[in-house]
């Protein structure tokens, strides 16, 4: 027995027995992990499950009012965090170099004064070396908001390295992130491990834990669930492959915002009763495209066809039928409800507006939809604010689908949703599909894994179509580059589903 | 929060955390209490004083203490108890007309800016308003003053006026971004009309924001109408009001000082309550967590 | 560099706009007097021969557009017309005025920056502290209160029954700058307002900055209490302070004016209130021109500094 080794197989950090009460209400109950050097510990579960309560208790940090027992053991120094969203850990105020100044700085205190300014700046071009951002005085010179998401990231890590810690809390890392973003990510904190840092990692998404972690806790309720990866549910593909006549038939559409153009001549068919996913990284224009589609980004030109027949560009421009044809579900469903109005009262008003539907009939008809969408009615008499983000997604499935639309376009509806309700958000949509209440979808995802449960997928760049066809081929034998390199990064986490 | 931190031996650190943290912190009706306390006094006196003056007695020898005059008397020898209970009423009155009247032309003005999707519509109303903010109020007042001799109704309606930009800016600030949430969209996805956005949706999310402004706004209007009073503008030499007893008797301080400092504390009230009301309702009942 | 100019031109351009609003209103309050002009600002002795003195002073016989023209022609050249009153340029008038007020002016601004900012500080040290629980009620209760009221309090207080400071600034005439005790009043009143608004912008910009995700991360790492209030949370406080600031130019102005009619002190705010008492417009109209310059300029340089200190603005914009 080596005693490097032993060293090595000592834990950094540990804790014990964390128990963690708000107001009465039990959030942790008897959570222990250990953390160990260089390997990275993933700590998963669905949302609401506990993982941001263990992970700030690493760093000293609990919630306010919180009554707190149990051991937290961490080494001496301190933790480095790098959170979900890094723009908002980065002082809006302050250049990048003086934020990795004020870390570097303290860590010479040792050295003479003559000497400390040198070995600071010497250290903050080091830490930009090791998380491969360019080491000049060009990116040091700009404020955090100058920076792309990603190059924020580096910095947050690069102040985590600056500091010397031995142990790195990663809170989220990739959520609501493209592949190649995700991959970017993954790679930086495997290079954090192998420099002998313990991680631990809080993430829902199986692919990267799977991509990543040593070792695997799953955390429900609070409470310790066996370890091992979450198994990946079964996902029942779309749509039951098109009939062939195109319900939406979109012609050289393009758009710009204020004078940057977003689309580019974007061309595509949906057919009846067929799901078509629109992949691509964020700012490629999956949501604008969605948008006109919905006649709620109406300074579009190219022609967009309901059926045969051309969409006035927006909303206002549009029939009753023809805003019922074509209905959209938002990314954010808290957002898109109104939080003064019972969710049944506003998801029965879809059918009053857009059908001539009788109040009463209307609410019979959202009654029943709901509680097939899994929402009964004495939740659905709630305000918004009493249910969770799934359950309020659902709710804005049946408001769309009250309409009896053509085509149901989805923005994102699954990115901010843990993976058992975006899987039951999935299965529903696929039912509604089925079953004709919708006659075809058009699904905009930046998750490889969700649009290769589409009939055909569209991969978009810079406002671009770069490649359309059958999901299996699209993702099997990709053909353009940029698509390649998606179906690649993705591929290191392994494609849920499959 | 109570954090015991104590060295184990292997160097790390053992933090073992016991007490709950944070503290509950005054909420409900209770937060208004000071504030009411304060202004109710003012209020009272400004609102209901008059119907409670009586007739004028007659005049007795000027700035004296005692002698039948519970507060003494005033510079042209009148009972300052009896002043008092008249002078309120104009400044509150004024206060409350001009307020109303800024919200009568800064709510559709704003709202219309915030709702509209014809950028000209909002380049044409909201521009002008811009420009009119860098005017200094009292400026406004007292240029007006010197064209015309105003009285009480046209004092409201230059208060109002001076009010108006800023007023409107922060209508169309709340009502935009109301107007821009996703839930607007949704509605209009599901077919809804203008008037149940803009009055179902739009008016109900600004509706706390903008009662607050008002508060905001009133307590301005006080200090305006005051200022202008104490100046001479808008008021007679003579007239009961809190504002000119303080201009008018201040001569005599030395001697009477009641017939100054009480309705120079009864602004002071006036003012100080209406604040304390406003940044009452103003606070959150609570914040929201910092972590999840 | 490019968005930040442009920023600059279009608020200079706005700054341009608002002074031609300034000088048109000022302008039009002469028109809006009822019947003849001339009559009206002869005001009590209304004999002939003061009516065409008053004509002829406002050039009122020719065509409204010309005088407007010939007026803003003179303020170019920094003319600002002759006084109905004294018969003397209204400069001469402005330029007796302007000692008094600066000496006012001077300390009230040198003091409301470190006072505001201080105060705000030492409220956002210890939130629901004792300390922040006093100065913060104390911020609060001030804020709204006129000059006037607060002035006469001080008054009574301070100079009559403790006998500190001097009641008013009468007998000092031009020698008020070797009296400095009479200026303590006065620049105590005028502060007050301006000061309490600043330090509750500073002190709430302050605890959301400290419980910002920024600052928790500085504190994460490691830096000491010291740095992390004041070189990450304040920058962020100071932000909305500046553009407070501006606004408190407005309230200052106000401010000269009544806390120089209440302690006699014989600075502008002095000659603008004669000068409406006595309806003397040109004076009236002069005066207000500085003022709104002065305050269209602050604005701006408020303007400027926020940009600064808030540099994610430029994309907002």
């Amino acid at each position: 027995m080596t005693p490097v080794h032993a060293a090595a197989q000592d834990p950094v950090a540990v804790i014990e027995g964390l128990r963690v009460e708000i107001g009465g209400r039990l959030v942790l109950d008897g959570v222990g992990l250990s953390l160990r050097p260089g390997r990275i510990t993933a700590l998963t579960g669905g949302s609401g499950s506990g993982k941001t309560t263990v992970g700030l208790a690493l760093l000293g940090e609990y919630p306010d009012g919180s009554r707190v027992t149990g051991t937290v053991r961490v080494p001496q120094g301190l933790i480095g965090y790098v959170p979900q969203h890094p723009a908002a850990v980065l002082n809006p105020a302050r250049r990048i170099g003086a934020l990795l100044r004020d870390i570097a700085r303290g860590r010479v205190r040792h050295l003479p004064r003559s000497r400390r300014r040198a070995a600071a700046r010497e250290r903050v071009l080091d830490a930009l070396d090791r998380v491969r951002l360019p080491a000049d005085g060009r990116l040091l010179r700009r404020f955090p908001h100058q920076l792309s998401g990603g190059q924020q990231q580096r910095v947050a890590l690069a102040q985590v390295l600056l500091l010397g810690a031995r142990v790195v809390v990663a809170d989220e890392p990739t959520t609501g992130q493209d592949p190649l973003t995700k991959r970017g990510v993954v790679d930086l904190l495997a290079d954090v491990a192998r420099q002998g840092i313990a991680v631990l990692l809080l993430s829902h998404d199986t692919g990267v834990v799977r991509a990543l972690a040593d070792e695997v806790v799953v955390l429900r309720d609070g409470r310790v669930r066996d370890a091992g990866p979450a198994a990946a549910s079964g996902r029942a593909p779309l749509g039951g492959a098109g009939r062939g006549d195109a319900v939406l038939d979109v012609r050289s559409l393009v758009a710009r915002h204020g004078r940057t153009p977003v689309l580019d001549r974007v061309s595509l068919t949906v057919g009846a009763g067929e799901c078509l996913a629109v992949a691509g990284r964020s700012g490629s224009g999956k949501t604008t495209l969605a948008r006109c589609l919905s006649g709620l980004h109406p300074r579009h030109a190219g022609e967009v066809r309901l059926v045969g027949q051309p969409l006035p560009p927006g909303l206002r421009d549009r029939s009753r039928s023809q805003v019922a044809g074509v209905q959209h579900v938002f990314q954010d469903a808290k957002a898109a409800f109104d939080e003064y109005r019972p969710v049944a009262d506003q998801v029965a008003r879809t059918a009053v507006r857009l059908r001539g539907a009788a109040p009463a009939v209307a609410r019979r008809e959202a009654l029943a939809l709901l509680s097939a969408l899994g929402l009964p009615a004495e939740k659905a008499a709630r305000l918004p604010a009493h249910l969770s983000g799934g359950e309020l997604q659902r709710a804005a499935l049946a408001r769309a689908a009250l309409a009896r639309p053509r085509v149901l376009v989805c923005d994102e509806i699954t990115s901010g949703l843990d993976p058992v309700a975006r899987d039951a958000v999935l299965g529903l949509l696929g039912g509604l599909l089925r079953s004709g209440r919708v006659e075809a979808l058009v699904l905009i995802t930046h998750d490889l894994g969700t649009a290769a449960l589409a009939d055909r997928i569209a991969v978009m760049e810079d406002g671009r179509v770069v490649e359309s066809g059958a999901a299996g081929r699209v993702l099997g034998a990709p053909e353009h580059a940029f698509t390649r390199e998606l179906v690649v990064a993705e591929e290191t986490f392994g494609v849920p589903g499959d | 929060m109570a954090v015991a931190v104590a060295r184990s031996r292997r160097g790390l650190k053992r933090i073992v955390v016991g007490r709950p943290g944070g503290a509950a912190r005054g909420r409900g009706a209770r937060r208004f209490a000071p504030g009411l306390l304060v202004v109710g006094v003012p209020l009272l006196i400004a609102l209901a004083g008059p119907l409670f003056a009586g007739d004028a007695g007659p005049r007795g020898t000027s700035l004296t203490t005692g002698a039948g005059h519970p507060l003494g008397t005033d510079f042209t020898g009148r009972d300052v108890f009896r002043e008092v209970l008249l002078g309120g009423r104009s400044v509150v009155t004024v206060a409350l007309a001009a307020t109303a009247l800024t919200y009568a032309v800064a709510l559709p003005v704003g709202f219309v800016c915030a709702l509209t999707r014809r950028a000209w519509l909002e380049e044409v109303l909201m521009r002008p308003l811009d420009v009119l903010l860098a005017v200094p109020s009292l400026l406004v007042v007292l240029l007006v003053a010197t064209a015309v001799q105003p009285g009480p109704a046209r004092l409201a309606t230059v208060v109002a006026l001076v009010g108006i930009p800023d007023a409107a800016r922060i209508v169309r600030a709340a009502g935009a971004e109301a107007a821009s949430r996703p839930a607007v969209e949704a509605l209009r996805m599901q077919g809804e009309g203008w008037v149940r956005l803009a009055l179902g949706y739009v008016g109900r999310a600004v509706a706390r924001p903008l009662a607050a402004d008002i508060g905001v706004r009133l307590t301005g209007a006080v200090y305006l109408v005051a200022t202008a009073a104490f100046l001479g503008v808008g008021v007679a030499p003579d007239a009961a009001d809190w504002a000119v007893m303080v201009d008018r008797n201040r001569t005599g301080l030395s001697v009477q000082p009641w017939a100054t400092v009480v309705p120079a504390l009864l602004i002071v009230a006036l003012t100080m309550g209406g604040n304390l009301l406003v940044d009452a309702a103003l606070a959150r009942p609570h914040r929201p967590e910092k972590n999840r | 560099m490019s968005a930040t100019g442009h920023r600059v031109a279009r608020r200079l351009l706005l700054g341009g706009a608002q002074t031609a609003a300034v000088v048109l209103l000022v302008f039009a309050a002469t028109e809006a007097l009822p019947g003849d002009a001339a009559v009206a600002l002869a005001g009590d002795q209304p004999d002939p021969a003061r009516i065409e003195a008053v004509r002829a002073a406002m050039h009122l016989d020719r065509p409204p557009l010309e005088r407007l023209l010939v007026w803003t022609a003179g303020l170019l050249h920094g003319d600002l017309g002759v006084s109905l009153t004294s018969g003397r340029p209204v400069a001469a008038a402005l330029a007796d005025g302007f000692g008094p007020t600066l000496l006012l002016a001077v300390p009230t601004v040198l003091l409301l920056v470190p006072a505001g900012i201080g105060l705000g500080v030492l409220a956002a040290r210890r939130e629901g502290g004792a300390v922040d629980r006093v100065v913060s009620a104390v911020l609060l209760s001030l804020y709204a209160v006129p000059e006037f009221a607060l002035g006469a309090l001080l008054v009574t207080v301070f100079a009559l029954r403790l006998g500190w400071f001097p009641p008013t600034a009468v007998g000092y005439g031009t020698e008020l700058a070797s009296h400095p005790a009479a200026l303590v009043l006065p620049v105590l009143a005028l502060l007050a307002r301006p000061v309490c608004s600043l330090a509750r912008l500073v002190r709430a910009g302050m605890l959301d900055s400290l419980a910002s995700p920024y600052v928790a991360q500085a504190r994460r790492c490691g830096l000491s209490r010291t740095r992390v209030r004041y070189a990450h949370a304040l920058p962020n406080a100071l932000a909305p302070a500046a553009q407070q600031l501006a606004r408190t130019v407005d309230w200052l102005l106000c401010g000269v004016v009544v806390v120089e009619a209440l302690f006699v002190v014989p600075g502008l705010g002095t000659v603008l209130m004669n000068a409406v008492a006595e309806r003397d417009l040109p004076t009236v109209q002069g005066l207000a021109v500085v003022f709104g310059l002065v305050t269209v300029l602050l604005n701006l340089g408020a303007d400027l500094v926020t940009h600064r200190l808030a540099p994610r603005t430029e994309v907002a914009a």
